[in-house]
């Protein structure tokens, strides 16, 4: 009975992610993105993102789980171009999260914030409510032409109408790396076991993908550079992705 | 009351009661129409979109909600009139309410039926929605209770039982009415669904105390769901949203667009159904003096929210309250504040307030502003929330407007049908406002 | 045995039923079209027992709705946006909810309880009376407490006189 009711207070209280295995993180460093967009194509080779067409693009229906977003600085003889690659924060209090009448959505025990399509009925709330605009919904079924569909990654499912989707920080890799981990009977997934497509597709090594709760992770040495900020962070959400701030000369 | 003379207790029933029983074929010729329209601009295109995905409708990235949520809010705004002025002039003991309350009631339940409807449309995966009920699924899981869209289930399903059961109770001595009135198949029928009332003193002092018990607990109920209707969009991080004063400014206009409803139905039935005798001034005064009030309420609460994204001074809700205000749709905003903020005042007029066709026009002008106020929260705020790069823009397509035109024809039809299943008038509680049966009366 | 007499006005309707209830008349029903404040005290109606079935209902509501929500998130230990496993402010509104519904739906059967209704036999009733007639209903009368009843309803101004077998 006493475990019960213990059970029953640590229920009541916020926080349990510090306690999770892994916590999957993820460092950009805009210094050296160059906006060439490998990451776009190698996610959308990986995960079997659906090409809408042209006139879906033009109705802004396109699919991308993480995109370049590009701004401008300045009037025109000084103008500066930046870029930042936006996918989903994998945050640790994420508002798309609570919103989900069917758990489609929901933290697991690596502290990613998965998307189960199998459950999602539709209802787009997550995506109404994630600041970052990182939800995409898929508005018809889409098909791959013939050869086209030899290539679709047999470890990622293919959704169908009506359902959300969204980055997973290649869950399938992760899931690999997790499996191997235990057939070899160690503990823990070693550093830099697991690279999602984006960051192993980088030419400039923006990216670095790790474990933020081991101490000796080179993501978790990233995080710490003074250049770190996390993107809308009045909002509270706790993302897991640090981008690190352009260097100024 | 009675503008043209009281009628006596045996004309009441005959006079409601004929409504039921006799039945010409502009009725079943209006009846057909509404249900074609209904049929052609809400089925049809509906079942289109089932097939080839919300694809058809013009939502896209950045606005993933549209016309079909926005459309969702007015009708659970129109049906918040009906069952909660009932409820709440019942407590209070209102001699006017009698007449008008079974139509107003009805006019509840059938906007909220059709709101139901516009969720359905509005899913993505409409075949599953019943993993959003505390019911056994194949996935052995049950429901998000933290989310806010459960919060809508469960107050939409409690609202709609709830506000059955409140109509079905207050007409169960008219059923018995009608079976009186009826023969053959119609009389077998109501004997069972009149449950063989025979107004004895003790069913009607049960009924008193029951009917009571309902109306108290449909007001805090009917206040809760549109607040929880609201919280869809305020529990949201989104500029333009995230305001508490949202579910104070959703159940005023809910109420709001509900009375104008109840003004337009109500020249409905008087105009087609000769209830001349029995709707009369003193309800239009009422409502009238009724919709100028909460007019003023709605209005400062929109200063208020104004004044709320203006103070508050972050560049996201500054961006926001910009676009509202000066961007695409800024038309149709001040088109709202005029239907909604300036056409109640001219109630204030008597001459207005007392006339039946001006205020037909009055009323339906409201539900127009109350409309586009709903599509104005959803279709400004979300395209624009915090990364510029991910601002868009929402049309709706020719699917949407379709099924937002069928959606009028749907609740017609609901209530062409229920004049002739339910008398519209509450027989006994008319009689209660006549002369008593006395001698010395 | 049943004897129906039908009044005309509220009255004598009122005045039969008081003679009939002091001369130890138990199985009266008073039919009126409308409800009628003094028939109901006549036969003693004061707080009608509903109002228990109303309690009721809204007490198991409050605790099923707030069980429920708390079970679920003990069952299904997925965590949210950050959140407690038990987040009682959700569940708080979801009680609140089920708390209504359960107290309309328990109103409901109380009503049914307490009204006898639907009745489940043929009881003497006139359509009349659900018009603009009063009708005062004595069942199961002994014959010669028949006559009694019929002379107390005849004398109260009864506008006319009916004799009904009892069904059974």
């Amino acid at each position: 009975m006493s475990t019960f009711f213990e059970k029953l207070k640590a229920y009541s209280k916020p926080g349990y992610y510090e306690k999770f295995d892994y916590h999957w993180t993820m460092t950009i460093d805009l210094d050296r993105c160059t906006g060439c967009e490998a990451c776009v194509v190698a996610c959308q080779a990986e995960n079997n993102l659906p090409i809408v067409g042209e006139k879906q693009f033009a109705r802004s229906r396109e699919i991308k789980w993480i995109r370049i977003e590009r701004y401008w600085e300045g009037d025109y003889p000084d103008v500066k171009m930046g870029f930042i690659p936006m996918l989903c924060q994998h945050c640790d209090d994420a508002p798309c999260e609570t919103a989900c009448p069917v758990f489609a959505t929901y933290h697991n025990q690596d502290g990613l914030n998965t998307q189960i399509y199998n459950r999602c009925i539709g209802t787009r709330t997550c995506a109404v409510y994630c600041p970052y605009d990182v939800r995409y919904f898929n508005w018809f079924t889409y098909t791959w032409d013939e050869p086209l569909e030899q290539q679709l990654n047999p470890d990622v499912t293919v959704r169908e109408k009506g359902v959300m989707e969204k980055c997973t920080f290649c869950i399938q890799r992760i899931r690999i790396a997790k499996d191997n981990a235990k057939d070899d009977d160690r503990r823990r997934v070693r550093d830099g076991e697991v690279v999602p497509a984006c960051v192993q597709s980088c030419p400039t090594e923006a990216m670095v993908f790790g474990d933020s709760n081991d101490p000796d992770a080179r993501v978790t040495k990233m995080m710490k550079n003074p250049r770190g900020y996390t993107v809308l962070k009045e909002l509270n959400t706790t993302p897991s992705i640090v981008y690190l701030k352009k260097a100024q000369s | 009351m009675f503008d043209h003379g009281q009628p006596s207790y045996a004309e009441v029933n005959k006079d409601v009661l004929s409504v039921m029983l006799v039945t010409g074929p502009r009725y079943w010729m209006l009846l057909g129409g509404t249900m074609s329209v209904a049929a052609i601009f809400f089925f049809m295109p509906w079942i289109y979109q089932l097939f080839v995905g919300v694809g058809a409708a013009g939502m896209n990235r950045n606005a993933v909600w549209g016309t079909y949520l926005s459309n969702f809010i007015f009708w659970i705004g129109l049906s918040h009139s009906g069952t909660l002025l009932s409820a709440v002039l019942h407590i209070t003991n209102s001699q006017w309410r009698k007449s008008i309350y079974r139509s107003a009631e009805a006019m509840t339940l059938f906007s909220l039926m059709t709101a139901v409807l516009f969720v359905m449309v509005h899913l993505g995966r409409v075949w599953y929605v019943h993993w959003s009920f505390p019911i056994p699924n194949q996935m052995g899981l049950w429901p998000n209770f933290r989310s806010p869209l459960m919060f809508d289930v469960m107050a939409i399903t409690t609202y709609l039982i709830a506000s059955s059961i409140f109509i079905y109770m207050g007409s169960l001595p008219d059923f018995a009415a009608v079976r009186d009135a009826s023969t053959g198949l119609r009389r077998r029928l109501y004997t069972i669904f009149s449950f063989g009332w025979r107004g004895t003193a003790r069913e009607w002092h049960t009924l008193g105390w029951a009917y009571t018990f309902f109306a108290v607990f449909v007001i805090p109920l009917a206040v809760s769901v549109h607040s929880i209707v609201s919280w869809d969009f305020a529990l949201s991080v989104v500029p333009g949203l995230h305001h508490t004063i949202f579910a104070p400014y959703f159940v005023c206009g809910a109420i709001f667009s509900g009375t104008a409803g109840i003004v337009t139905v109500m020249y409905c039935l008087r105009k087609f159904l000769n209830f001349e005798r029995y709707i009369g001034q003193e309800h239009l005064d009422n409502l009238g003096k009724l919709l100028i009030l909460l007019s003023m309420i709605w209005s400062y609460i929109n200063i208020l929210e104004l004044f709320g994204s203006w103070y508050g001074g972050t560049s996201f809700e500054l961006e926001a309250l910009k676009f509202k205000l000066t961007g695409f749709y800024a038309p149709l905003y001040w088109e709202m504040i005029l239907f909604c903020a300036f056409v109640p005042l001219l109630m204030f007029s008597r001459k207005i307030r007392l006339s039946w066709n001006k205020m037909l026009v009055v009323s339906i002008l409201i539900n127009i502003g109350m409309l586009t106020e709903r599509f104005i929260i959803v279709a400004t705020s979300q395209p624009r929330k915090f990364l510029p790069d991910a601002f868009g823009f929402y049309f709706p397509s020719w699917i949407e407007i379709s099924i937002t035109v069928g959606s009028f024809a749907i609740f017609a039809t609901l209530f062409l049908i229920f004049i002739k299943c339910v008398p519209a008038i509450s027989i006994y509680e008319v009689k209660e406002t006549l002369k008593p049966l006395r001698r010395n009366a | 045995m049943a004897i129906v007499g039908t009044f005309a006005c509220e009255e004598d309707f009122l005045a039969a039923a008081e003679n009939l209830k002091s001369s130890g008349f138990d199985t009266i029903s008073l039919l009126s079209p409308v409800p009628v404040q003094e028939a109901q005290d006549v036969l003693g109606l004061g707080k009608s027992p509903v109002r228990h079935f109303s309690l009721a209902g809204a007490i198991i509501g409050a605790f099923f709705g707030f069980g429920m929500c708390v079970v679920t998130a003990l069952t299904f230990i997925l965590p949210t946006g950050g959140r407690a496993i038990i987040t009682v402010p959700p569940y708080l509104i979801i009680t609140y909810e089920m708390t209504i519904l359960m107290g309309v739906i328990f109103t409901l059967i109380g009503f049914h309880v307490v009204s006898e209704l639907p009745a489940w036999r043929n009881r003497p009733y006139l359509p009349c009376a659900n018009i603009d007639r009063f009708v005062v209903v004595v069942e199961n009368a002994a014959d010669s407490e028949a006559a009694r009843a019929e002379t107390i309803i005849r004398e109260a101004g009864a506008v006319e006189i009916q004799h009904v077998e009892d069904s059974e």
